[in-house]
């Protein structure tokens, strides 16, 4: 039997966070994890994260994990990597399967972080190969390079759905469509507008009614639905595309706590009742991240180094006064990230119909990924201002502020609260350095100018595909959703360390466009 | 389904060395260390295993060693997770009938 003063189960973002934090307050400690890489999902996560600094906010998930990797080889954390936990035994014992043997590892504190398994939907057709999870998705062309398909349906319209949906299309696959048989789109409205400018059609109240093919997915028919959820009659759609991607939720992976006699809830998903340390029913035994309620990385990672504390507390390597302390400064991190429209408060609500601001929400959002100029204008001031100038089209209450900290001109406000929404500020001086553009983790921030001369006016928006657009190439200008606007011209391509990997690409449009215009596609000759 | 050789955030993807296996006794090419389901879904290959009392297809669908969809029979192992085992040299990689078998035994 081997000793550390705290063993972790589970690798992910919760269970690093708490291994480094554990091991700073002067602990032991070992994380383990059945897979033969650590980081759980973060190294799948191309997306710039939300959040503010603190959070690691505009960090691509991949580059935080390699930021936690890190830190836990730095200050001594054990990492046990194809280590399969196979139970937790009493007091605070577990037996891990490491290659063809099984080892007992005993501690004084256990912290579960074993996250969140995808959840499924079942339909006819649903076991074709080509019916995959997004996680599935994600694991193939994110890590693995490996395209899951040609022509992709996404189903579910929550934060998975619309980021994986983007991935897909950066991996050079084709999205036929998101559906979600719920009314509104669940996820962020930034991440929505991204693949609508894109030209992805979202069917909302739809969901899958079959998929049909030879051996494998070749054929899906979609329908809309009613109240009673009952298939609408004569609204059937067909789509040829070779893969069905869900993206229909997650539920916490809670067997071993389970196993252990931890007292459970239900809530979206067996979870242990813990106090506000993550301690569960058993004494000196912890949950954190998903495993403990669903939510995402960022909470994960500052639910880890909570749970630590407690584990060091219920240990004796730091005192009552500390942990308080520590608790603190932690929950106050975690509480700025739980704010917004998209809290766990605010869950499933329709009723919301303005921002904290007390602005209204753009429903066209909610049902179709854009918002109309109409809309956008009880948001922002447009036409008067000279000069190139942000035009921020982020008008959901989401904790993000990383705009307000990529302007050195204080062009950008959103204050403490995160929440808020960011507004530009007319009496500062744009100097069109496109940071704002290029920092923004949902795309929404276009650098405009409505007036360069002879009758046209330019917008600078954030490009993350391949190939990038060429300098004096024309194209097509499209509108928010997606569709041919006008004949546009790039006129600058910037890149640079600093935008990590986002291009900021500027194009010519004519003059009336210049609230109108957001995207651009090359204008495919027709052979092709 | 091709692998994806230019990609706008992930600058190159980890990969070993190139590595031939086999599949149903045809050969194909993979990188070492990649998952053997990685490996397949690059060929081409969807179908995995056949179900045991209603022969359907199945191929991958959590790829991170959940759901148990993609196993196969692997240099002889039956019920191999394809999606977590690694790819190595000259692994004879299998379709798996019912429970274990590389045909169905006469049913």
């Amino acid at each position: 039997m081997r000793r550390y003063d705290v063993c972790i189960i589970g690798a992910g973002p919760a269970g690093l966070s708490a291994a480094i934090e554990a091991q700073k307050l002067g602990m032991k400690s070992a994380v383990f994890d059945e897979n033969h890489r650590p980081g759980g999902q973060l190294f799948k996560q191309i997306h710039k994260f939300f959040g503010s600094k603190e959070h690691m906010a505009k960090i691509r998930g991949f580059e935080i994990g390699k930021e936690l990797l890190e830190e836990a080889k730095n200050v001594g954390v054990d990492v046990h990597l194809d280590a399969v936990v196979m139970g937790i035994y009493e007091p605070h014992r577990i037996t891990v399967r490491e290659d063809d043997s099984i080892t007992s590892y005993s501690a004084d504190s256990i912290i579960v972080s074993t996250g969140a398994s995808e959840k499924t939907i079942p339909f006819e057709g649903w076991t074709l190969p080509g019916v995959i999870g997004a996680g599935a998705a994600q694991t193939m062309m994110n890590l693995y390079g490996v395209r899951p398909g040609k022509k992709i349906l996404m189903m579910g319209s929550g934060n998975v759905g619309l980021v994986v949906g983007f991935q897909l299309l950066q991996a050079g696959c084709e999205v036929a469509a998101l559906i979600d048989a719920a009314p509104r789109i669940g996820g962020y409205g930034v991440h929505a507008a991204k693949l609508a400018r894109c030209g992805i059609p979202f069917y909302l109240s739809h969901t899958v009614v079959k998929a049909e093919g030879n051996g494998k997915v070749e054929k899906v028919t979609i329908a809309e639905i009613d109240k009673n959820w009952e298939f609408i009659p004569g609204t059937e759609k067909t789509f040829d595309v070779d893969t069905v991607c869900l993206a229909v939720g997650l539920t916490p992976m809670s067997q071993l706590l389970r196993m252990a006699g931890c007292k459970t809830k239900y809530a979206g998903g067996t979870v242990p009742v813990c106090d506000k340390f993550g301690e569960t029913s058993i004494k000196g035994l912890f949950a954190s991240g998903d495993v403990s309620g669903i939510e995402e990385a960022s909470s994960a990672m500052i639910g880890g180094k909570i749970s630590a504390v407690g584990a060091a507390f219920r240990c004796g390597f730091i005192n009552e006064k500390e942990r308080e302390q520590k608790y603190d400064e932690y929950s106050l991190s975690l509480f700025k990230l739980r704010k917004g429209l998209f809290s766990k408060e605010n869950k499933g609500r329709t009723d919301i119909t303005k921002t904290d601001e007390g602005i209204d929400l753009s429903m066209t959002l909610f049902k179709k990924g854009y918002m109309t100029e109409e809309e956008l204008k009880k948001f922002v001031r447009n036409s008067e201002i000279k000069g190139p100038h942000p035009v921020i089209e982020c008008t959901q209450n989401i904790p993000c502020n990383p705009c307000e900290d990529s302007c050195s001109f204080g062009c950008i406000h959103v204050g403490n609260e995160i929440s808020a929404v960011p507004k530009f500020d007319e009496n500062k001086k744009c100097r069109n350095c496109k940071m704002c553009v290029a920092s923004c983790p949902g795309q929404a921030i276009f650098i405009v100018d409505n007036d360069i001369g002879d009758g046209y006016a330019s917008v600078s928006f954030p490009y993350e595909f391949c190939p990038l657009p060429e300098i004096g190439e024309k194209g097509f200008a499209l509108g928010r959703d997606g569709k041919d606007l006008c004949v546009a011209e790039i006129i600058d391509v910037t890149t640079n360390k600093a935008f990590d990997s986002t291009a900021v690409v500027t194009m010519k449009v004519p003059k009336e466009m210049s609230m109108t215009a957001r995207f651009y596609r090359k204008e495919v000759p027709v052979n092709e | 389904m091709e692998r994806i050789t230019k990609h706008p955030i992930i600058e190159s993807f980890d990969k070993g060395r190139k590595v031939a296996f086999t599949f149903d006794g045809k050969t194909m090419e993979g990188f070492e260390g990649e998952p053997v389901a990685a490996a397949l879904k690059a060929n081409g290959v969807m179908i995995h295993r056949y179900t045991e009392k209603r022969h359907e297809p199945r191929g991958i669908f959590c790829a991170i060693g959940r759901c148990t969809d993609c196993v196969m029979v692997v240099d002889g192992v039956p019920n191999t997770r394809t999606c977590v085992t690694l790819l190595k040299e000259g692994m004879d990689v299998r379709t798996q009938y019912g429970k274990g078998g590389t045909e169905y035994e006469k049913i």
